[in-house]
Parts: structure tokens; sequence; C-alpha cells
């Protein structure tokens, strides 16, 4: 063992060794019991031994009287990836007083015998020089303790749409001080902008209007509207937030009738943002009558020529006031910044080349705006083609995910069509319907009303054409033999997806967290870190990361603000050691780390009047890009310290000697006897499944409760350890019987 | 091109179609089905042309008369569309569509035409009967003169006509190229198909029905031979006698069943009965008993004081000859032969 004379105060001298058989899945290439009795003889190795399974109950306790008994000061296990027992060693060790740090797990199984059936020979060598460079790293572990870190009961929820809004909601009742920020004027996103929601049939306004009662009744909540984040600094428990709100130019002590009549007076009118340009607003407006905050806005911008108009109404209107600009200290964020709908491009299906084409959402708003008949400029609609999966699962797009809400929605729709206003028709060209769930049943209603449905494949898509006067969908229809048919349709929507929010590559500079392939905000494991961001502290909700329902959107903006919750009650935060660190007498402060850090984790601070690097530990992530690039080798990550890389390298490099050894089929059944106490936990259990005569494997199965694939796994096993022996077929000829031997 | 018409289905379900919007085209219809062969499948597409209300296509297709109503369809169905109902509709919208006078559509579609065409032929034989005095020897005399007269003339004026379009619906209008040695030689699958009803014996669990369709189709043609050739009534012979008796009962005792399955309703073909079925089967029920009742009356000499008994014989063999003959569910028997026979020219002509 090469060592450098700097680093032998890190020794460790009492090291416990131990190399898993795993029940023949390793042993049956990689000669484990000769590696054993080989490490028995390294330097500082005090225990070495071959073990039948390291993971079974009975070889856990070993180790923890082996630890305590002999007093180890680090221990290696030589088994399978550490993604499945790296938590159950540290636990062993935790348990037998042991620092988990001075733990290492070597991977023989996925990385020696797995891959190289083929060699066992090669395979244990390879193994000897994992091994080696394990014990290696393992003596020079230092014993770290989790970094704990004080927080601010303070959450920021970005963006006030039904996500957002209901988890500020949340987080209040929990007992901390909320700051909903919302972009727009006015809250509720896009719920207000649907008339009714599958499933229930709600007015998305009615909802938002419960909510925004809420949060009034919350004092712990302060709502700011038309605000957006400047500047976002500071990490988990002490984030620190800039945001600038602009102002309404309405004087906040205006009577309300003077107001309004300013509204109904205002002499500018626009295209209706809100109502996606199907009406005109006023340049005083609010999204809709209902809106909330029940206080209009103006848009300055349009009325600086109209000084007669704004001279008439000088008390009401207030045009001098300016931006603000606030700050505050949260500890924690969720992200619930929504999603856009996704525009069609020009001549996309006819959207904008042909009268009569629209999407989903520009068809909801005329709903909401036609309370009689269904009238689309000038013309009454008497029947409605919807062409599915426009900007979503595109093959040759971006947008290669399905956006979830739309088959219902457009679904929805055409049933609250035909209650809405008679004898409507609607055709549906699809190319998959997705109404998953209890959304099935919006499913059967349309078709028993009538609906029909048309399938396309991505391929062939639909055209849509002029005829004369009337618009027509061709489409070849896979339900009919692929035979081209004609729709003629009053009203042609295009069923558009989702996409993420115009600003959310501005969100994601902001905070540092990462957009996936969707280029949604990216969780950091759908299934166990589903609200998760890689920056401790932030997390996301609703459909900022992904298309979602609104179900969905508030279970996954609710989850997040559990997580929030959870994580600030105690005031502290414990976050992995496993962070970068530097050498203040070896910093000479380049800068250079900073410049690579994609965290700012990396600061730049005075110490007795140096200039050197220092590390924020609450961001820091351990992810090792500042290592390499330090000139003096200043910066380094616990546990993965030059010493300990140098050493690993060495100790698989150095030469391996192992007796060659026949193997012998007949001779691995003779010499495997295992004593039942090295027996896995799982051989217990099946052998309490078996009666004292022969059972079928179905008969064990049931016995013992364990499931089906492990059994039959695990008799094969066993039958090699010569712990059952098989007695015949049953009857049937379907089954061999087992029995114990 | 076809142009998609949804207001089809309004118009197929007058025919009796159930609600077989409700299909989501899994096709479990076409996979259950005996009959349905690659080359020519269905139901499934003939429900999705009727969905889309595609009237040429359906039009111009046999397949409505390949299928002989087992009802495993309807009974596999995931979404109760009654696939084989449907077939039955289409089967009734196709002789609507194939009889020029269309009076076949309008006595399907309203059951107070059919019965207002019932009552009139009944004024109509008692004005008669009023006109000859009720003299029960000139009474069967034109009887039997109508019995040919009206065979001929329906055959001339109805049904020639109807074939001729419905060979053109099906062979001409899709420009099959069917050759004149085709035409001679796969005439053997009409014949086969009228008197036999072989394809049927394909479908599941189905020998009693096709045995007892068998018996009364042979039933019922011998009674029309012995009546109109042997001149049954009127004949002196024992053995035209005897056997006028025996086809006459097999008509009548079949049909009790008939009538009987369609009432309990077990079957699944037996549970959307039409008016158009009940008048079939029930027509050919009193039909064969009238017709016994009269030569017992006759041979039991007391027909001279029970002369309302040829009346209604006689109100019912005009009944079933100008209506349920020309426009009812007879005519099925007719066309599904033909049917056969063209969809045989399809194939040997591809």
């Amino acid at each position: 063992m090469v060592l450098d004379s700097n680093s032998l105060k890190y020794m460790k001298e009492r090291i416990g060794v131990y190399i898993c058989h795993c029940g023949g899945n390793i042993s049956d290439y990689v000669d484990v019991e000769e590696l054993g009795k080989m490490f028995h003889k390294e330097e500082n190795v005090i225990i070495s031994k071959d073990v039948m399974f390291a993971c079974a109950d009975s070889n856990q306790k070993d180790m923890v009287k082996d630890i305590q008994e002999n007093n180890l000061d680090a221990i290696v296990v030589c088994s399978c990836s550490p993604k499945l027992h790296l938590h159950t060693f540290k636990n062993v060790a935790s348990r037998a007083g042991l620092n988990p740090s001075n733990y290492v797990q070597v991977n023989i199984r996925e990385q020696c015998s797995w891959p190289h059936s083929d060699r066992p020979r090669e395979a244990t060598v390879k193994a000897a020089g994992l091994i080696r460079a394990g014990i290696n790293r393992v003596s020079f572990s230092e014993s770290l303790e989790n970094i704990e870190l004080s927080v601010k009961k303070t959450a920021l929820v970005v963006g006030a749409g039904v996500a957002g809004m209901k988890a500020a909601i949340e987080l209040a009742k929990s007992g901390n001080e909320v700051y909903l920020l919302e972009k727009d004027y006015f809250v509720g996103g896009r719920i207000a902008q649907k008339d009714s929601l599958f499933m229930s049939g709600q007015k998305g306004k009615d909802i938002v209007a419960s909510l925004y009662e809420e949060i009034r009744k919350q004092p712990n909540i302060t709502l700011f509207t038309g605000a957006t984040i400047e500047k976002v600094s500071g990490s988990l428990g002490n984030f620190h937030i800039d945001i600038k709100v602009k102002p309404r130019f309405i004087n906040g002590k205006a009577d309300k009738q003077a107001v309004k009549r300013a509204m109904e007076e205002c002499p500018v009118s626009v295209d209706d943002a809100f109502n996606m340009g199907l009406t005109k607003r006023k340049a005083i407006y609010k999204n809709y009558p209902e809106a909330l905050p029940d206080v209009p806005v103006v848009e300055a911008g349009l009325l600086k020529d109209e000084t007669d108009f704004v001279a008439k109404f000088a008390s009401t209107l207030n045009m001098n006031e300016q931006d603000e600009t606030l700050s505050f200290i949260v500890g924690s964020v969720l992200i619930t910044t929504g999603f856009d709908n996704y525009q069609p491009k020009e001549g996309e299906f006819g959207y904008k080349t042909i009268d009569n084409v629209v999407t989903l959402p520009e068809l909801n708003r005329l709903i909401e705006l036609c309370p009689e008949k269904l009238v689309y400029k000038g013309k009454q609609i008497k029947t409605v083609a919807f062409i599915y999966c426009v900007g979503s699962r595109q093959k040759k797009g971006d947008n290669k995910y399905c956006s979830r809400q739309c088959c219902t929605s457009t679904i929805h729709t055409s049933l609250q069509l035909k209650e809405k206003y008679e004898k409507i028709q609607t055709y549906h060209v699809y190319r998959d319907i997705r109404t998953y769930g209890k959304q099935e049943i919006l499913y059967a209603q349309s078709s028993k009303q009538g609906d029909l449905y048309f399938k396309y494949e991505d391929k062939e898509l639909p055209l849509v054409e002029l005829d004369g006067k009337s618009t027509i969908l061709k489409v070849k229809d896979y339900l009919t033999s692929k035979q081209e048919l004609e729709i003629e349709a009053d009203l042609v929507v295009l069923v558009t997806g989702m996409v993420p929010r115009e600003d959310s590559t501005h969100i994601s500079e902001l905070f540092k967290i990462p957009i996936g392939r969707d280029k949604f905000f990216n969780e950091i494991h759908p299934k166990l870190k589903p609200v998760e961001t890689v920056i401790k502290g932030v997390y996301i909700g609703g459909t900022c990361q992904g298309p979602k329902n609104v179900s969905e959107s508030v279970q996954s903006s609710l989850a997040g603000a559990s997580k929030i919750t959870a994580l600030l009650k105690s005031g502290t935060v414990s976050v992995d050691p496993i962070i970068a660190r530097v050498n203040a007498d070896a910093c000479t402060w380049c800068g250079k780390c900073a410049e690579v850090c994609d965290y700012t984790a990396i600061k730049e601070v005075e110490v007795d009047g140096k200039r050197i690097a220092a590390v924020n530990t609450a961001v820091c992530t351990g992810c090792g890009m500042c290592a390499p690039v330090c000139p003096v080798n200043a910066i380094e990550i616990a546990q993965y310290t030059d010493h300990e890389i140098e050493s690993m390298i060495d100790g698989f490099m150095q030469e391996v000697q192992i007796r060659e050894k026949e193997v012998n089929p007949e001779e691995v059944q003779e010499e495997g006897k295992v004593g039942m106490k090295e027996y896995p936990q799982v051989w217990k259990e099946i052998l309490a499944g078996m009666t004292e005569e022969k059972n079928t494997i179905p008969q064990i199965i049931a016995n013992s409760k364990i499931a089906g694939e492990l059994v039959t796994f695990h008799l094969m096993t066993m039958n090699r350890y010569g712990v059952v022996v098989p007695a015949g077929m049953d009857a049937k000829e379907e089954y061999f019987y087992y029995k114990k031997k | 091109m076809s142009r998609v018409n949804p207001e089809f289905a309004t118009e197929l379900k007058k025919y009796g179609a159930s609600d077989f919007s409700a299909c989501f085209n899994c096709g479990n219809c076409t996979a259950t089905c005996a009959l349905s062969t690659t080359d020519s499948s269905f139901p499934r597409e003939m429900i999705r042309y009727s969905t889309l209300g595609l009237e040429d296509e359906i039009k111009a297709s046999l397949k409505p008369w390949q299928c002989y109503y087992c009802g495993e369809c309807s009974s596999e169905c995931p979404r109760q569309a009654e696939p084989g109902e449907l077939m039955m509709s289409l089967r009734r919208w196709l002789t609507a569509k194939y009889d020029w006078t269309g009076l076949s559509g309008l006595m399907y579609k309203s059951l107070p035409a059919s019965i207002t065409a019932f009552v009139l032929t009944f004024i109509g034989v008692l004005a008669f009967a009023f006109q000859s005095d009720f003299d029960l020897e000139h009474m069967m005399h034109v009887g039997h003169l109508f019995e040919s007269i009206a065979i001929a003339s329906i055959m001339v004026v109805i049904f020639v006509p109807n074939i001729i379009r419905m060979w053109y619906f099906t062979i001409l209008e899709p420009k099959t190229k069917v050759s004149f040695k085709n035409y001679v030689s796969s005439i053997g699958e009409f014949f086969v198909t009228m008197f036999v009803q072989k394809r049927s014996l394909d479908c599941e669990d189905n020998r009693f029905r096709w045995f007892e369709h068998f018996i009364l189709v042979l039933g019922y043609l011998s009674l029309l031979f012995t009546t109109v050739f042997m001149d049954w009534f009127s004949s002196q012979y024992t053995f035209v006698i005897v056997f006028g008796y025996v086809v006459s009962a097999i008509v009548f005792v079949v049909t009790i069943d008939f009538v009987n399955s369609r009432m309990k309703k077990k079957k699944v073909m037996n549970q959307h009965s039409q008016p158009s079925d009940w008048f079939f089967v029930i027509w050919l029920f009193l039909m064969g008993l009238t017709a016994f009742m009269t030569r017992l009356f006759i041979d039991l000499d007391i027909l001279e004081m029970n002369k309302w008994l040829y009346i209604l014989h006689f109100t019912i063999l005009v009944q079933w000859a100008l209506i349920i003959v020309p426009f009812g569910k007879w005519t099925h028997f007719l066309y599904r032969s033909f049917a056969m026979y063209f969809a045989k020219l399809k194939e040997v002509s591809k």
C-alpha cells in the first residue's frame, strides 16, 4: 500500500471485510471463499469472511457482534449494487456504534459475477481488485456527521392558480407564513377561463372565488398580484427574494361607483386576451366581472393620449403610481407557475387560414360567452369537429408527451355542448382516447349521445379544407378500414395540449431548477421524489412540472406543501455531509470553482485578512464540479478526497494472485453445505411453508405467502445447496415436488 | 370518398335497430361470429358504416344477408350495442331499398300503415263475399284462381324488378365483372340457400333451429304446391288429401314453437321482435291452421254451415299474398337466397 505521509493520521487499522455468495449469484462465478482467505492476510484487516447472504438478518447480527467484539473501526461489504443495500449496511454500522461514513460497499455482483459469468477466473481477479480498492478507500474514510441548518418558517408560493392557492392555504393552516405571488392582476390562473370543469361540471370561477375567500381569512398569507420575481439568492432555510409589484393605477380611496363609471366610459378598447381575442375589452378592465381581487386595472400605456378622460377621472385614477420593489426572506419555495396552451402555427390544420378553425380553449371561452345559441363569427354552429393531439405526441415537433387532460376535457366539452345547446352533432377525430380512471364514464356518455369517433394515425394527419362555403375535414379513418371520409363541420376545434409557460426559463434561471427534455420543470425522481427539485428547499407543484388535470395539479401542489411543512416544522434541517470543503491554507481565491458551480454555492470570503473560497453548506449538492478545476488543489469533496480516490486506483492496480480451482458442479453440491443459522430469512420462511411430505411450488407459495417468483428462484438455489430436493412430478405432470432434505 | 351522415342512425332506428351508437369498435362481435371470415368480415364493419351513415357502402353490401342472427355477437358485446339486431335492421332497410314501390319501407317504419293495409284487405274480402252472395263454391273457385294470379303477378310486378335492383346495387354499381359462365355455374348456391340454408348450420348450437326451419320451408312450399297445383280443397285423391293435412299441420305446429320463443325471449334473436316479425309468424300459423280446418270441415261436410271459416282463411291468404309476401318479412327468404348467389358471383369473379 502506497501512502502519503500526510494522510497517515486517517488510517484505519481494524477493518472488517464481508464477501457475499448471494446464494450462488456471486459464488457460482467468483471464488468468494478464496477471496475471503486472501484478504485475511491483508494489512489492517482484522476480519475477512465469506457469507451466504450478507443481507440476511443473522449475518447483520453477526456483523454488529464482530464490530463490537473486535472493536472494528471500518467495514467493507462486497455484495451487490449500493443502490440495493448501501443503507442496509450503513444502518448495521450505526447499530454497532460505528460512524456510517466508515462503511464502503463494493459491488461484485453487477460488476463481476453477472457480466463476466463466461470467465469466472477473470471475474474473481476483478473482484479482488475492487475489494482491495474498497479496503483502501475505507482506510482513509473520515467520520462525518450530518449538517444541521436553521430555517425560517416562511414559504413562498409562486403562482396563484388553483394549485398555488390551495397549497398556500394548507401551508398557512400548518402554521407557516406564506407569500403568494401572482404575475397577473387577478388570481385563478387557467381554471378561471373554464366555464365547466370535468368531472363535476363546477365553474372554474366559483372555485377561484371560494379559494380567494379562504385566502382572505388566513392572516398568514400575503398575496401579491401583478408581481414578478426579480432576484433570488440564499439557500434552503434562508432564500432572499426580491419582487417587483406593478401598480393598478387606481386610487385606493376612490369611490367604487366612480371606478365603475371610469371603466364604462373608457374610450380605448383592445382585444381581450382573457377571452382569447373573441371579444374586446377596455383599457380599464377586469378579466371577468367577478374577477378577484375586486379592483380593476388600468393599462396605463393605452391611456397615454387620452388626457381628457384621465383628467375627468383624476380622483379615481392615479396615473403617477410607480412599480414597487419588495424583499423578504423565506425558508422554502413552492413553484406553481402552471402552463401555457399550445398555440398552433398558422396553417396547422387550417388555424388562422380557415375562418372557422379554433382551439379548444377558445371554444371553451366561446361557450361561456354564448348563453342561448352557439354562434361564431355571426354563424350558428350545429356541427363541431374536434381534432385531438394538436401540439401533443408530436413525431416531428418537440412535444413528445401526451397532455393527459385534453381527451377528457374535449369529451366533457362535447357533453356540455349537447346539454347547453340542442341538436349539436360532434365529431371526434382522435389518435387514442385516454379518458383514464373515472373519466371513462364521460366517454361512455358521449358515445351514447351519438358523438362520432374517428381514429387517425400520426403518419396520415387529417386535412381541413374549404369546399365552397363549407369546411370539410378529410380523415383516413382507421376504424373504417382506413377509408378516407369527409366530415362537414361548422366549427373545427383543435384540441391543443399543454406547453410550459413562456417565462419558465426565467423562473428556472432564478431558482436554478433544472428543465427536463419536455421543457417543463424536472423533479428528482418521478416516483420517489415527485415534487422535489435538485435545489434543496425548492419544490414544484401543478402543471409547471408537466401536463396534469386540476385534481392532479392540486394533489402535487399539496404534496409540495406537506414537504415544506415537514421541512420547516422543527426550525432546523439535517443535510447529507457529502459536500465540497475548502482548505483555507491552500486556497488563493482565483474564483474558478465559483465559475463552474451550477448552484452558486461558492462565494468569496475574507478570513483573517485572506481572500478565500467558502462553500455554502446548505446549497452545495456535492456534485464535484469544483474539485478538478482548482489549480492549487484546495477544494475537495468529502468521502471523495484525493487520498481516497488515489488509494482506490492503487489498490485496483495491485497484482492479484489467485489459486486456480476446477469448477465442478457436482462438487459444488457436495461442498455447498450451509448451516441453518446462515440461511437467509426467505429460506426459513419457505421451509416453514413446507410440510414434512413432498410439496409442489403452488402449495409452498400458498403456505408461505411469499411471491411465487421468489419461491421458484430460491428453491433452485436451495436445491443446489442441498436444503431441499426434487421428488418427482405431480399427478398432472405440471409441477415438481420438493422435499426438505 | 364518402361523406359522413349522422342522420342515418336515426333513420335506421325506425327499422328496429337499438343503441348501436354505443359501439366503440372493439371488434368482439366479429371475432365471436361463426360465419365471419377474413375475406368477408362482419358485423363490426356494418356497425361502423351504420354509425357513420355510409349508405352507399351498405347498399352495395351483401353482408347483412350473410348473417343468420344466432345472437352470439349481441351477447358478447361489451357495450350492449346489439350488433345482431343491427344486422336484422339492415336487412329490413335493404329490403326497403330494393323495393321500387316504397311500400316495404312504409310498412316497416309505420305500424298504423301496416294495420291499415290489413284492415283494407279484410274489407275487400268481405265486399267480395257479399258480392258473391256468400256462395261458397264461387268463393272457393275465385280463391283458388286468386292464388295463381297473385303469385304470378307479384313475381312479375314486384319481385323481378326488385331482384334486378338488388343486382344493380350489389353487382353492377360496384363494377363487379361477372362472366356468363359464372352466372350459370354459381346458381347452385341460390337453391341450396333457398331450400336448405346450409350456411346457418355453421352458427353455434343451431342444429334444432335449422331443422325446424328446414321442415317449415318444406312444409310451406309443399302446402303452396298442394293448394295451388293439386287444388287440395277440391281434390278427390286420398294421397293429396292426406298430404295436405300433413303439410298444413307442419306449418302451424312448427310456427307455434316460433311464436312461443318470440314470446319467451330466451334467445337473443327473439328479444327484439318487430311488428313485421310478429305478422310473419302469426299469419303463417293462421294460414296453416285455417287451411287445415277448412279441409277438415269439407271432409266432415260442415263447411256449408260454417262459411265464416273459409272467409277467414281467404282473408288470411289475401293478406299473406298481398302484404307479407311482397312487402314483409317473407322477402328475406328470396333476397337472402339471391344474396348468397351474388356473394358467390363476387367471390368467383375476383
